[in-house]
């Protein structure tokens, strides 16, 4: 009998060790969020819409396609945005070169004018179209620019502490990221300020699995000082269409490809 | 007298519509705040319109539009036959037709303009656009085509411009006046290659008397005829570019020939003698931007030939010039963006120009500057813009500020309001002549 118990601890002494071995660094899930939010597929297409309420309950909308391609996972990315309502927005296109190891390329097309407009690198953390998203939050923020630390970690989810590394570049002092465990989508992220207030809140509100990808089809950004917020949702949501690498060019910002959006 | 009652009726209309529509929606969102407390979960009442209904992505056929009113008045009299600097309401209609071919475009306005009492029937826009030649966009018609790296100075950027709609405080949409040509927009291994070909010239929509006065150096006063005797040229215009983004750093070459895009020659012999002119005009240039700083900085070079008076002798045709433009762009804090501009004019053969000038002094610097500096501040997720645009010239001592302020209500309501301020030490200069023509503006604008 004796025997037997050495010889399974002596089994089950590796088996443990392999446990401890799988529990996620703050690196792999913080990579893992990255691709799940941001990396789906090796390109993606949707429908998105948002709705815009001040805090007398004011309301805008605006609706837009997306058309997404990776470089790499985790690196460079090319986006499209391609407005279509309301009237004053309509045919305005935004066009994203995202880059890791340098500022993003941002450029807006103003079709009444024919004016290719390119936005500083500066303006990430500013209102996207007047939403409560910000250009960062359409695009991904890269996560290089904070520290995380793990401060939690419950049945469903990882919770996480996240310090801005140059706290002059950004409007909040750290975050809170809930990141579920299974999926690796950040479900809720709250902002503080210096004084340790909430200041902003992005709250996932539905998911759905589309060609064996989590994605968020429903999320929404508020602004906690004036209970302001911008509701976001997708449909149409589409992976891996094989999108060629020419249509993320200038071209497309004059002319948007029609074949790729319907 | 009638008409303004008109005007100032709608404009009430449009104030207490819009008024009204404010209130609905509070309603609405306290209602909808309600319906949250008591089904979270649904939210169906946030998006009130069904997204499924609403498929407009089906169909080809797209149409979106606005009615606008607009007013100003000179803050002085002015020698114009009107002191009204706008005074209009503009219905723009536009339809599109999209398919995998191509498109079909088009924006008419139609204007009723109390300032020249005339109704105009617009066509801003009418093209047709075919991608079937491989990495080819072709577009036949009118259009509006703007490149260049300036930020109101322009250098390369030969396409017609409204000055009139500009001065009087019109939408920034219509300083580019629309251009019937066709236009070659070819992409290969990342470069772009675009041709524009104008079959006929297209002046700028300049200064002509109509709405705003200018100096007269024949009368040495300000003045605003009521015919501004000009004879134009059909002739052919052509543009090009070739444009390239490398690291991030866009760079670009550009040529034009055709004419001058205002009228600065005057025809001394013939039978339009003692009429302005559009002297022909060849030029050739090259910008780049590239982010800088956490900002954005441009540069851009511009060389006009003026061919029909090339050694510079002739004092009735402009000289050519030599244009340089530096800017940088940049947020300065959470929503307030700040861009400057440096911009030098150098007249070529300025000895010759000198020499033969009627008036030597009254002539241009040699090396004309332009000083300009842009604010903008955006709050209520961006639905209030302040905006402050001045241009600044050491060289003429005089300035042009433009500052504005826009609220847009919600998607479909929009008001701004905004002045056109000039300033200047003489009578004569660029934007020191336009002192009169100082003008304060209201506009307010339904979206469909």
């Amino acid at each position: 009998m004796n025997f037997i118990t050495k010889y399974t601890t002596l089994l089950l002494l590796p088996i443990s060790a392999l446990v401890s071995a799988e529990a996620l660094t703050v690196e792999q899930i913080i990579s893992k969020a990255n691709i799940a939010s941001y990396y789906a597929g090796d390109d993606g297409r949707a429908e998105a819409r948002m709705m815009i309420v001040d805090q007398n309950g004011n309301k805008q909308m605006r609706q837009f396609s997306i058309l997404r391609k990776d470089i790499e996972d985790e690196g460079q990315q090319k986006m499209l945005v391609i407005f279509s309502r309301p009237t004053d927005v309509k045919g305005t296109v935004f066009s994203v070169e995202k880059h890791i190891k340098q500022d993003d390329n941002r450029w807006l097309y103003l079709p009444a004018l024919d004016l290719v407009k390119r936005i500083s690198a500066g303006d990430k953390r500013t209102s996207f179209v007047g939403s409560h998203f910000y250009y960062e939050d359409v695009s991904g923020r890269n996560p290089n620019e904070d520290n995380f630390t793990l401060s939690e970690t419950t049945d469903k989810l990882y919770i996480l502490d996240a310090t801005p590394k140059d706290p002059t570049s950004v409007e909040f002092a750290h975050y809170q990221v809930k990141i579920d465990k299974t999926t690796f989508i950040p479900l809720e992220a709250t902002y503080f300020d210096q004084n340790n207030k909430a200041i902003r809140k992005m709250t996932v509100k539905k998911t759905q699995s589309i060609q064996g990808y989590e994605t968020v089809v429903h999320s929404r950004i508020e602004q906690l000082s004036d209970g302001s917020f911008t509701e976001m949702q997708f449909r149409n949501v589409e992976y891996n269409l094989q999108l060629p690498a020419q249509i993320f060019t200038e071209r497309s910002l004059r002319n948007p490809p029609i074949k790729w959006l319907k | 007298m009638k008409v303004l009652n008109q005007y100032s009726a709608l404009a009430l209309l449009l104030l207490s519509q819009s008024i009204a529509n404010a209130e609905s929606g509070i309603n609405q969102a306290t209602a909808s705040m309600f319906s949250q407390q008591e089904q979270q979960s649904t939210q169906d009442d946030l998006w009130g319109d069904d997204w499924e209904e609403e498929d407009e992505t089906l169909s080809p056929w797209q149409s979106s539009g606005f009615v606008e009113l607009g007013y100003g008045r000179f803050s002085q009299n002015n020698v114009t036959p009107s002191q009204q600097s706008m005074a209009e309401i503009r219905t723009q209609l536009a339809l599109k037709y999209v398919a995998d071919w191509g498109n079909i475009n088009s924006k008419t306005d139609l204007l009723v303009d109390d300032v020249t009492a005339q109704t105009e029937f617009d066509i801003r826009e009418l093209n047709l656009t075919l991608n079937v030649i491989p990495d080819t966009d072709v577009t036949i018609g009118r259009q509006v085509i703007t490149w260049g790296t300036g930020d109101y100075l322009f250098l390369n950027d030969l396409f017609a411009k409204d000055w009139q709609s500009f001065f009087a405080g019109r939408e920034d949409a219509y300083l580019k006046a629309p251009n019937d040509a066709l236009r070659i927009l070819h992409y290969q291994n990342g470069i772009t290659f675009d041709l524009v070909y104008a079959p006929e010239f297209t002046a700028d929509n300049y200064l002509n008397g109509e709405r705003f006065s200018f100096y007269s150096p024949m009368t040495k006063s300000i003045i605003a005829p009521r015919n501004f005797p000009v004879t134009t040229t059909d002739k052919e215009q052509f543009s090009a570019r070739i444009k390239t983004t490398i690291n991030s750093i866009e760079y670009a070459l550009y040529g034009y020939k055709g004419f001058w895009t205002t009228p600065t020659g005057q025809l001394t012999e013939g039978v339009n003698a003692g009429k302005s002119y559009f002297p022909s005009l060849i030029s050739y240039g090259a910008s780049i931007r590239m982010p800088f700083m956490g900002g954005l900085f441009n540069a851009e070079f511009a060389s006009y030939n003026s061919t029909e008076d090339s050694r510079g002798t002739i004092p009735t045709i402009a000289n050519g010039q030599l244009r340089f433009l530096l800017g940088y762009e940049q947020e300065l804090f959470t929503n307030f963006t700040g861009a400057f501009q440096f911009y030098l004019e150098k007249t070529k053969d300025y000895n010759a120009f000198k020499a033969s000038a009627p008036m030597p002094d009254l002539i241009v610097d040699e090396h004309r500057q332009v000083l300009t500096a842009r604010f903008t501040h955006l709050a209520y997720q961006q639905r209030l813009t302040t905006s402050l645009f001045a241009f600044y010239s050491p060289t003429d001592k005089d300035a042009y500020i433009k500052p504005s302020i826009t609220y847009r209500v919600n998607d479909q309501w929009q008001y701004s309001a905004g002045a056109n301020i000039f300033l200047g030490d003489k009578q004569h200069t660029f934007f020191g002549q336009h002192q009169d023509n100082s003008n304060i503006w209201l506009r307010a604008r339904f979206n469909y």
